[in-house]
């Protein structure tokens, strides 16, 4: 009996760190330090073990939550997120005085959301994951209460999210009206059977499922909440918001349009071509007008949401892979990304405008060359990992014959280089400002998580070939 | 196993850089960074000298030979190897980066540390880019070098450096994207033809690919070379990266990294689409002239020593890309050489204008004058070095320019002799900027200059030996390249013919499908 429930013990795991997480904080005095954010990193650990022996066993719950290895891939991803994200908050809920244990009982209960929407394999169970990850982020993103910034971009994110689950919702309840099923095999089978002539209801309800994904990616045009929430929460919180949110709303994505949705292919090929030349088009040209380095990554993770869109597109083989492949990479290098910019702001100042970043060289030549990383690496030159992560998925495109959006793809990320390379200008080629950023110190942990996200930046740049194996053999399992 | 020459040649430099972390970035172990960098690089220049020396110059083929799987699933493999084109290339970065290294001795104060290190990793990155036998690898190499240059512009240019030093990375950037996709084209390709993906240089040359692919392969990888030629007019960057770089940087870039656009037409870009090749090859040669000529006269009106050396490189390279253009054993013989004597000569021309902007800190043409009665010495190693760059008979611009007119005229004599004024042209302006720094009058300001120091003979010596040697033994080097250039023309002979003899059933499928 037992075996039946194998395929939630990943979550499980999150869900009981995060029940603790509350529970401590219920019992913890007004001052008191407590190591919440280990206990929330033991019960990741958890959650990475059992994922490690759930490999290659295709467990399956409920009928609902299937563990196969796509899931547990995704669900790697998500693990690496979540220890990172916390590995990286406690300097900055520290220095907030952020409510300790809510902070991290939300992020866990958000990872756990995350993983359940990555083996979710039926509509309503996938809609019940997005809500657990996105209240949970929502809150979040609004945890500095005394932040006008920080509370208006949560009211933003909610209202819009809201819109958007609505939608999702719509279009769940048409698919369960037209195949009788929120199963995504029994739709699958649904689909496949009236093909030919799609009904004009399915196609909406089609429709209104894009639009929900689409706006978790954010898409274009349903990025408009994406620079202001990303603006107004903490950055490790952005770090995880732009990492794992994505990462969980793309395997979601991938399940329901390349599996349950694979049929009406030609009727969603050319909208998703449309929307992925738009996302790459409008991420990469609005970002480099931006003078925060918040948006400014904001934009670049639209952007990123349009190499996704276009593996997923490619949705042969190689592209199928791409997009897990382009999912650790981006997730692993945002984050480490945005939790240098928590390390660099202070209580005093925000120093997230770019010409902060003048003279970091000088000052701090370690933080600065790893920021350089980050972003050479966001950028797509090799040796690091999203140069690898970028070609996976061009190579897709190509072989796919979808040659000008590769076309338009590589031309974007040129652009995009030109607004990576601003920052990297600011630290090392103009002279420090007048009062140039000082870190006071980096706590062990969050120096060892900047090591380790470098590590596997590198990594996945040099020596690509193990991970690109994993994310092959593990997509082949769904479709 | 044999011994991993060419492996160590790009790891010895990286590793190099990484020691010299070691050591603290202050003031105190300023001379001993500099001295660990310095030996470094003399020591990959030793194992390039010994790599030439192994070489069998009788062969044609790739030697030294190293082949890895990097990333099975795609076919991509760790596959390097050099035969007689890229050799002497390899030896020329080897020669050229200590002298880099040293010229910077009295100009670079700035995070010494840092700027060895860039040098040194920009180092292992060129001769990952010569040594690379698979596309993919080429591709990483090309672009990872750009970081490295893009440091060296941004950091310890002149006032203008950061605009010039994106300007650098975004041209060659966007130049080199299309080519990354036309890359992809060819594994795919690769796949369809044979069920695997490849990268190999080596059996992408014996894939067969549609005439209408090959035009479109061979405009996004010539229009990456061109960029980086520069063939005008895609030259525009050059002047500004030039003048803005520190003396290293320009030495670098112009005896090194210009050559890659050269080298990578004529190792990717002709060898894979021949038949692309011979009909583009008037427009490049067309192209070359007129930056033969166009180089030529706007270097004769610039005010600014570099910027007018910068031009002139534009003029040279022309002749590069013309004696590529021509496919036939002079022209691309003399091209090959004329590579060589560019990132002599011009490497030698920046390390003295480097040495007088030292001086007056200026680099203004106006500014000198009768620098023959203060610097003697100076003066005679600048006219040795500028007669070279003008191609005088007995050193080593000569024998390039004269195979490539060769080469040039048996091909289409028009060009030849709208190239030969090209000649002429540098003449003037090499010889006018001569002139008006080094004779007349001496001003006040130059009165005082300081004759060459030990350190700036050590630079030059070597330059104008090596001119001197090239310009009087050219068999020396020309022996080692030409088995290999023979099979190279002789492979795009081959494959234009059984093309030309190709059309009939390639123009019979359409109808054939109609009917």
């Amino acid at each position: 009996m037992f075996n039946s429930l194998s395929a939630i013990v990943p979550m499980a795991c999150v869900t009981a760190a995060a029940i603790a997480a509350m529970t401590a904080e219920a019992f913890r005095a007004p001052r008191e330090r407590m190591p919440i954010g280990p206990l929330g990193i033991v019960g990741l650990i958890g959650a990475a073990i059992s994922t490690f022996l759930l490999w290659n066993r295709n467990a399956t719950s409920f009928d609902m939550v299937v563990a196969d290895n796509f899931g547990l891939f995704v669900t790697w991803i998500l693990i690496l997120v979540g220890i990172l994200s916390i590995a990286f908050s406690s300097p900055v809920v520290e220095r907030e005085g952020l409510p300790l244990g809510e902070y991290y009982a939300l992020m866990l209960f958000a990872t756990a959301g995350m993983i359940l929407m990555a083996m979710a394999s039926d509509l309503l169970l996938i809609f019940l994951a997005l809500e657990v990850l996105s209240l949970a982020v929502y809150v979040l993103t609004g945890i500095r209460r005394d932040s006008a910034v920080a509370t208006e971009a949560a009211m933003k994110y909610f209202l819009l999210g809201a819109f958007a689950s609505a939608f999702f919702l719509y279009g769940i309840a048409f698919t369960w009206g037209v195949t009788g099923s929120t199963n995504l095999t029994k739709i699958g089978a649904a689909i496949a059977a009236q093909s030919m002539a799609p009904s004009p209801m399915l196609l909406f309800a089609m429709g209104m499922l894009f639009v929900g994904f689409a706006f978790k990616v954010s898409a274009v045009p349903f990025h408009m909440w994406t620079p202001d929430a990303y603006e107004g929460a903490p950055p490790p919180v952005t770090g995880f918001m732009s990492t794992g949110v994505k990462a969980a709303a793309f395997a979601a994505f991938t399940r329901v349009f390349l599996a349950a949705f694979e049929p009406l292919r030609g009727e969603w090929a050319d909208v998703v071509w449309a929307v992925a030349a738009a996302t790459m088009i409008v991420g990469t040209v609005v970002g480099v007008s931006q003078s925060s380095i918040k948006r400014m990554l904001a934009y670049s993770s639209i952007a990123h949401g349009g190499y996704l869109l276009v593996a997923l597109l490619a949705g042969n083989d190689l592209g199928k892979g791409a997009i897990l492949f382009y999912l650790a990479t981006y997730a692993i290098t945002n984050l480490g990304a945005f939790g240098l910019i928590g390390l660099i702001e202070s209580r005093e100042r925000a120093n997230d405008q770019i010409s902060d970043y003048a003279g970091l060289w000088q000052q701090h030549p370690w933080l600065a060359a790893l920021m350089a990383m980050f972003l050479l690496s966001l950028g797509g030159f090799p040796p690091f990992g999203g140069f690898i992560a970028k070609y996976y998925v061009f190579i897709a495109a190509v072989q796919a014959g979808y040659t000008w959006l590769a076309i338009i793809g590589v031309l974007t990320s040129v652009v995009s280089v030109f607004f990576y390379l601003r920052v990297i200008v600011m630290m090392y080629m103009t002279p420090a400002s007048a009062t140039p950023i000082r870190v006071p110190s980096i706590p062990a942990i969050a120096a060892a998580a900047l090591v380790v996200t470098a590590v596997i930046v590198l990594y996945l740049g040099v020596l690509p070939a193990q991970v690109m194996d994993w994310a092959a053999a593990s997509i082949g399992t769904i479709f | 196993m044999p011994f991993p020459i060419l492996t160590t040649l790009i790891a010895l430099p990286v590793a190099g850089a990484l020691a010299l972390l070691a050591l603290k970035d202050d003031h105190e172990h300023e001379s001993a960074i500099r001295n660990v960098a310095l030996a470094i690089s003399l020591v990959v220049f030793v194992v390039t000298a010994l790599l030439w020396a192994q070489f069998d110059s009788t062969s044609a083929d790739f030697q030294f030979v190293e082949r890895h799987a990097w990333i099975p699933a795609f076919g991509i493999t760790y596959a390097i190897g050099v035969d007689g084109i890229s050799l002497l290339l390899i030896v020329l970065t080897g020669f050229l980066t200590p002298i880099a290294l040293l010229c910077s001795w009295e100009s670079v104060h700035k995070k010494t540390r840092a700027f060895c290190m860039t040098v040194l990793l920009l180092e292992a990155a060129m001769i990952g880019v010569f040594v690379s036998l698979d596309l993919f690898l080429f591709y990483v190499f090309w672009d990872a070098m750009l970081i490295p240059m893009y440091f060296l512009i941004g950091i310890w240019g002149y006032d203008r450096r950061i605009y010039a030093a994106i300007k650098f990375l975004l041209y060659t950037m966007a130049g080199s994207v299309l080519m990354l996709l036309a890359i992809l084209g060819l594994a795919t390709l690769h796949a369809q033809a044979t069920g695997n993906y490849s990268f190999d240089l080596l059996a992408l040359y014996d894939l067969t690919i549609p005439s209408h692919l090959q035009y479109w392969y061979f405009l996004a990888f010539a229009l990456a070379f061109a960029i980086k030629v520069p063939l005008f007019p895609f030259h525009t960057w050059l002047p500004d990266a030039h003048v803005e770089a520190p003396t290293a940087g320009s030495v670098i870039l112009a005896g090194v990294l210009l050559k890659m656009g050269t080298y990578g037409l004529i190792r990717f870009a002709f060898p894979l689409f021949p038949e692309a090749a011979v009909a583009f090859a008037p427009y490049l040669g067309f192209l070359a002239v007129v930056g033969i000529i166009y180089g030529a006269l706007v270097a004769m009106v610039q005010p600014d020593m570099k910027k007018l050396v910068a031009y002139s490189s534009v003029s040279h390279l022309g002749f590069v890309v013309l004696g590529l253009a021509a496919m036939n054993t002079y022209g691309v013989q003399g091209a090959v050489y004329q590579m060589l004597n560019h990132g002599i000569s011009t490497g030698g021309l920046f390390l003295i204008v480097g040495m007088l902007s030292d001086r007056r800190h200026t680099r203004l043409i106006s500014e000198y004058g009768g620098l023959k009665h203060v610097t003697p010495r100076l003066v005679a190693a600048f006219l040795i070095i500028t007669l070279a760059s003008i191609g005088l008979p007995g050193l080593n611009g000569f024998v390039g320019e004269f195979l490539i007119l060769l080469g040039a005229f048996a091909w289409e004599p028009k060009f030849a002799v709208f190239a030969a004024t090209g000649v002429i042209l540098s003449a003037t302006y090499m010889l006018w900027m001569f002139q008006r720094v080094n004779y007349g009058p001496i001003t006040e300001k130059n009165k005082a200059l300081p004759d060459l120091q030990p350190r700036e003979w050590v630079l030059l010596v070597p330059v104008i030996a090596l001119s001197i040697v090239m310009g009087v033994f050219p068999n020396l080097f020309l022996k080692p390249m030409a088995p290999s250039i023979e099979r190279l023309l002789g492979q795009m002979r081959q494959s234009t013919a059984v093309q030309a003899q190709q059309p009939a059933p390639g123009g019979q499928s359409p109808s054939a499908g109609g009917n």
